[in-house]
């Protein structure tokens, strides 16, 4: 899957996740740039991704990004 | 990790005066589906129907006191309701594990309550956290 194809479909995730239409997701999108994008969102956010991506997390991985760019490296690198 | 994917549990529930009163005093929902017998029989019930919610009530407390840990919180709960519970119904409550993210210390759930004819009163699914 194409890096554009992952974005937008992460987008569709976090639109319904965080229950906004308006949300629009970058690569360099962070935390700190979404209002709603809190802790247990956060997780909410990371369940949401495996599970439509039928791939798996470590705790590392997610502590080592500092934006979407980077949570999409992790995804690719997975096969996606 | 205390738990695995498939991991089942059983318990059983009755919904007693106690329950029923006790969640009406609380709530204070009076609806006469649930406190007039006329009505309920009316709507094509065999009596009140017991409140939905007090079954998330049991949700709770499976979650909150029936798990090899209380390093709990629930996230997310839905539940669907399929038939209608009544006073002093047993119901029979199963609930399986269907998703571990060790990323984020979270375990997804899915359950059903079963009443004495083997039917299906609810169902759904919980995600809860697991504290470090």
């Amino acid at each position: 899957m194409d890096r554009i194809e992952i974005l937008k479909q992460i987008n569709a995730i976090f639109i319904d996740v965080l229950d906004n239409e308006d949300v629009v997701i970058e690569e360099t999108t962070q935390a700190t740039d979404v209002d709603e994008w809190d802790s247990l969102t956060h997780i909410q956010l990371v369940v949401a991704i495996e599970k439509h991506f039928k791939i798996r997390f470590t705790s590392k991985e997610i502590q080592s990004w500092n934006n979407v760019g980077e949570m999409l490296n992790c995804i690719q690198e997975k096969g996606i | 990790m205390i738990f695995e994917l498939g991991q089942k549990f059983e318990e059983s529930f009755i919904i007693s005066d106690e329950i029923y009163n006790g969640f009406i005093h609380t709530f204070n929902d009076k609806n006469p589906l649930h406190t007039n017998q006329q009505f309920a029989l009316d709507k094509g019930f065999k009596g009140v129907v017991m409140h939905g919610n007090i079954l998330n009530g049991f949700v709770s407390y499976f979650i909150g006191e029936c798990l090899p840990t209380k390093n709990v919180i629930i996230h997310s709960q839905e539940i669907q309701f399929k038939n209608a519970v009544y006073l002093n119904d047993e119901l029979q409550f199963k609930s399986e594990i269907i998703g571990i993210y060790e990323s984020v210390n979270a375990i997804e759930f899915k359950f059903d309550f079963k009443n004495k004819e083997g039917k299906t009163v609810a169902k759904g699914k919980i995600q809860i956290g697991l504290f470090k």
